[in-house]
């Protein structure tokens, strides 16, 4: 009996044995063509303490075999069934490693039983660091409703991703994250809903304020920090949703009015002028230049409701500033007009070294999540030179972008994939300008993307974990008080 | 055991099995259905990890995991009653704990009796149910074990994993260690007292422990825990009269007298007549058929049932929105809405396309019109706010196949194969998932499907924007791009006569003249007749559309009395109610 026993063991453990060991890769057949990964990988320009790339190959196989290797010495091998995930450790000492260099995976499949192996492909890793993590709005891509939904950080380095604020603590929307050029210790959020209000923090301490005054046409959003951190730039927008019934096409967002505030964190005092609140125009998405002195916006003639809809169209303007009086200049600048380019202008948003000022473009209105033909575009700003970001474009949805603190990364929300859902994408611009093809915000599982039910909007660079006690904003949101802003004529 | 006490035992078991799932799955079934509708259990690592999460998140993914059967009434009626028969039996265990006595043993029904009760409410989750399970389990457990010591290291770790189980169930398990130890085991140790002090202040602090270190909640749904009932916000006070019951039952049992044998059995029958009288009664009070009359139709409407839709509404028309809703569109698909619809009640246009509304339920029916007329935009923007609603944050596998079928008409191949991929990581849908996958991309099968294929023929070709105010211009429009949408253009003559709108009926009826009509059906032949006869004196000679001699004779009746009694109504009514004109007149 202990004799069958042990055999038992033995087999049990030359089973596992076996089971966990690798194939060897033996008389794999070339082919000349690099493996179509998802998430596309290949070519890809990558921070040196970027999260592992984890992908699968698209198409059927019973095994995948990778081998990564750096061109300043060390390797990876991994082999799995249905998706490679690269050890955390190892990766990234191969990638510090490598910095400024580039890493060539080498994939091969195994498909009927025969082994395949793709041309090599190479991965670049960028000399440029980039910052701490991601903030975004996870929620389903709905028309009115939502379900569960939130504000949540997501570390770059690795995969974790923490909850900063989410609607089971405090029912309503959470919307409108901001952050001075991705200080984390500083933020502006938005509640909306019973319980709504607009949060600022300092420092770690939570305020909630009411930001409706009898002089403004409605709450305060779309945020910009001024850099010093004593202004931020709302919109305040009267805004409808109407519904397409054409296939392509599912929800227009259209502002009714809208006008440019800035909120004087200081004094607690909202004012403006009237370049920004212009009776026949609606002005949208502020947005202050680095050094503090320019104010962007987008600009649009107001039109008949909701009949001309689509003739909605917004020009992207500057009006200078002066952070030490809070004046602004007479003029406004028209930098890019939608009357020349029959497009309309969305989320001008600086870099913070000043050199561009990206923005997306769609045919009309200022919503171009929802606009299939919205591309993002970059302006030099010491030339005026503006062009289509074809390296990153697709043929869906680009839209929202953000930039890392040090001008070298971007990120932006795109629907490329599905057509529906928003996915974060990061690519980098050096000092030449040149752009590296965008990669998708790696996780931990490769199916993690296809089973979810969310979008990821408004994705903001953050230097470090951002500085919020979940229980002050619930507590100060559920009380009925609330600090107001108040107009300043 | 004695034979006799095994017969009352099994007796009383089936009895309650018995009476549970009869009424589930005879009387109430579209209950279960319409529970499955709003969840989407999948059998992945990533949803069990999402799930249990959270306080109370295993017996909320239990309570899913139970529901995906509810697609099947009859199974699910089976596992219900399963589900109470195995808290029935035990609650019996517990209380031969307290006292081992047959005299007690019909109380043990009671949880069981109650969740039955309360289980008649849709909202009711069957996570509630797993949650007595679990803690009565621990429970038998903990009587189990000998030394107090032991009893004790035993409670430390149930406490805290019970509560990460069942959310704020597990306060029974509290509640009965305690009152064991003091009552049964009369243990009055310093360690009984410092265990059950251990036992108290653990139980205070774990909510507080989730709230400051684990999940975001308020602190009152962390002492609650788990999806009892489909409203976060809502926690019925009738679950902790439940718990309460649990704890007290086997308390209270030890406190009824000894009966002889033959004392015993009549006070065992009386108090099973008793509770299961007293049970019937609440479930008689607290069944809402109506609803479930609602939900029949609308499970009928989703499966395309239109012909039992119609044998239904011929037992007893229906008077709801939604039920007249879904009878108008089975009357559609049929092809007979024009000849038949005021042969029932008719609820105005509500009743033919019900307004948007922010909720889970109404648009998840109203979807079904706008998908078989062809609004597919309009089908996708309903459901998914229907599946956005769900109170309790779960998606909807209803909404995820419905999603996925427009996509897949709309040629909208990526998004599609997203749900597919998430209907085959579920039980029910996986065939139907795994199918629809094969045809992704394939326009010709697609266009050869007799449903998707007619459907992607109808899609609209021009933009639009939606109004609930023109919805008579949406059909029109809809209409005039395919002439074979005969749905299209009885909803557009449908929506016209029940909005009274006499004035566009009439070139709204000429906008089918395309159509090839075999003969005008009897709505619209009283319709024409009327609006005729409004400006021609002898109708039944002048008009010039083929008006049956039926209806001329009965527009002279119906104008007879209309014009000579002062009170016609409740003549109209008896001879004239499958009429327009009663509806045009006497219906608001």
């Amino acid at each position: 009996m202990q004799k069958q026993i042990n055999y038992f063991i033995l087999f049990i453990g030359c089973w596992l044995c076996l089971s966990s060991c690798d194939e060897k890769v033996e008389a794999a057949r070339h082919l000349q063509e690099i493996p179509v990964l998802f998430p596309d990988y290949t070519e890809v320009t990558v921070p040196a303490s970027v999260a592992p790339l984890n992908f699968t190959l698209e198409g059927e196989f019973s095994k995948i075999d990778v081998v990564v290797e750096g061109e300043r010495g060390s390797r990876i091998h991994v082999q799995h069934g249905k998706e490679i995930c690269f050890p955390l450790k190892a990766w990234r000492n191969m990638l510090e490693e490598n910095k400024g260099g580039k890493l060539m995976v080498h994939v091969s499949v195994k498909r009927d039983g025969q082994w395949w192996q793709y041309t090599p492909f190479p991965i670049y890793v960028s000399e440029f660091p980039v910052d701490y993590g991601l903030v975004y709005r996870r929620i389903a891509p709905g028309y009115e409703v939502y379900s569960k939904m939130g504000i949540y950080e997501r570390n770059l380095s690795d995969f974790r991703e923490r909850p900063l604020i989410e609607n089971t603590l405090v029912s309503g929307c959470v919307n409108c994250h901001s952050f001075p050029m991705g200080d984390p210790s500083r933020m502006s959020l938005h509640i909306r809903g019973d319980h709504g209000g607009t949060v600022l923090t300092s420092g770690g301490s939570a305020e909630v304020y009411h930001t409706k005054t009898d002089q403004t046409l409605a709450s305060c959003v779309y945020p910009y920090w001024h850099p010093s951190g004593k202004y931020i730039a709302y919109s305040v927008n009267e805004t409808q949703q109407v519904f397409h019934s054409f296939q392509h096409k599912r929800v227009e967002v259209v502002d009714w009015d809208s006008d440019v505030v800035i909120y004087n964190v200081e004094t607690q005092e909202l004012f403006s002028c009237p370049q920004l609140k212009a009776p026949d125009r609606m002005e949208t998405f502020p947005a202050f230049s680095p050094d503090g002195q320019t104010l962007y916006f987008c600009s649009a003639e107001v039109k008949q409701l909701p009949a001309e809809y689509d003739q909605i169209r917004y020009s992207l303007c500057s009006i200078g500033f002066d952070p030490a009086t809070g004046r602004f200049s007479e003029q406004v600048d028209t930098l890019v007009s939608a009357a020349d380019l029959n497009k309309s202008v969305s989320f001008p948003r600086p870099s913070y070294d000043g050199t561009y000022l990206m923005y997306t473009l769609s045919d009309y209105g200022n919503f171009s999540i929802w606009h299939p033909e919205s591309d993002l575009w970059l302006m030099d700003l010491a030339t005026g030179e503006t062009r289509a970001l074809d390296e990153v474009n697709s043929d869906n949805v680009d839209s929202y972008h953000s930039w890392s603190s040090n001008s070298r990364w971007f990120v932006f929300s795109s629907r490329r994939i599905d057509g529906l859902y928003t996915r974060p994408y990061l690519a980098s611009i050096d000092e030449q300008g040149k752009i590296s093809k965008p990669f998708l915000l790696p996780q931990e599982h490769t199916h993690y993307y296809e089973n979810s039910f969310y979008s990821f909007n408004i994705p903001e660079f953050v230097t470090g974990p951002v500085q919020l006690d979940p229980r002050e904003v619930e507590h100060k949101a559920l009380s009925k008080e609330r600090k107001s802003f108040t107009y300043k004529n | 055991m004695e034979k006799n006490t095994l017969y009352k035992e099994f007796g009383l078991t089936f009895l309650l099995g018995g009476c549970i799932f009869l009424f589930f799955g005879w009387l109430y079934p579209f209950h279960l259905v319409y529970q499955e509708q709003y969840q989407l259990f999948l059998f992945t690592s990533d949803y069990l990890a999402e799930t249990v999460g959270r306080p109370g998140g295993m017996v909320n993914y239990l309570g899913r995991f139970i529901t995906q059967f509810f697609y099947f009434p009859w199974i699910g009626a089976a596992l219900v009653a399963l589900l109470l028969v195995f808290l029935q039996r035990e609650m019996a265990g517990i209380m031969k704990r307290f006292r081992n006595s047959s005299v007690c043993l019909p109380l043990s029904c009671i949880p069981s009796l109650f969740y039955w009760v309360l289980l008649c409410d849709e909202n009711m989750m069957p996570g509630g149910i797993f949650a007595l399970l679990l803690v009565l389990a621990g429970a038998l457990v903990y009587f189990s074990l000998p030394s107090v010591k032991v009893r004790g290291i035993y409670g430390v770790v149930m406490i805290p994993a019970l509560y990460w189980f069942t959310g704020g169930a597990f306060l029974i398990f509290v509640g009965l260690s305690l009152c064991w130890e003091i009552q049964v085991k009369k243990e009055s140790g310093k360690w009984v007292w410092s265990m059950l002090a251990a036992f108290l202040l653990i139980s205070l602090l774990l909510p507080l422990a989730a709230k400051l270190w684990l999940v975001q909640y308020p602190l009152s749904k962390l002492w609650t825990g788990a999806e009892y009932y489909r409203f976060r916000h809502i926690f019925p006070n009738v679950i902790p009269l439940v718990w309460m019951m649990v704890v007290l039952i086997p308390v209270v049992s030890r406190y009824l007298p000894e009966k002889s044998a033959k004392q015993g059995g009549v006070w065992f029958t009386g108090l099973v007549v008793l509770l299961f009288g007293c049970t019937g009664y609440l479930v008689y009070t607290n069944a809402d058929f109506r609803k479930e009359e609602v939900m029949r139709y609308d499970y009928y409407a989703r499966h395309r049932q239109w012909s039992k839709i119609i044998a239904y509404a011929d037992q007893k028309t229906p008077d709801a929105p939604l039920s007249v809703a879904c009878l108008n569109l089975a009357l559609a698909k049929e092809g007979i809405l024009g000849e038949r619809m005021f042969s029932y009640f008719q609820n105005g246009p509500e009743g033919l396309m019900p307004s948007f509304l922010i909720d889970f339920t109404v648009p998840m029916t109203t979807n079904e019109i706008y998908y078989h007329l062809g609004f597919i935009n309009i089908s996708k923007r309903f459901v998914f706010e229907a599946m956005e609603s769900i109170p309790d944050f779960q998606k909807s596998a209803r909404a995820v196949k419905r999603l996925a079928e427009a996509n897949l008409i709309m040629g909208e191949y990526a998004v599609a194969a997203k749900y597919l991929k998430i209907l085959q990581q579920t039980w029910v849908y996986r065939k139907w998932a795994t199918h629809a996958l094969t045809v992704l991309g394939d326009d010709e099968r697609i266009e050869a499907h007799p449903e998707w294929g007619m459907l992607r023929k109808y899609r609209l070709q021009q933009d639009f924007l939606f109004s609930e105010q023109e919805k008579d211009m949406m059909l029109g429009l809809l209409l005039q791009q395919d002439y074979t949408n005969r749905m299209a253009f009885d909803y557009l003559m449908a929506y016209t006569l029940l909005t009274k709108n006499l004035p566009h009926f009439q070139p709204y009826f000429r906008l089918g003249e395309p159509l090839t009509l075999q003969g005008i059906p009897k709505a619209y032949q009283e319709a024409l007749i009327y609006i005729w006869g409004l400006t021609n004196n002898d109708p039944s000679r002048s008009i010039p559309y083929p008006i049956s001699s039926t209806v001329k004779s009965r527009v002279e009746a119906y104008r007879k009395i209309y014009t000579t009694y002062p009170n016609p109504e409740p003549m109209l009514k008896s001879q004239f109610s499958d009429t327009y004109w009663y509806y045009y007149h006497f219906r608001k």
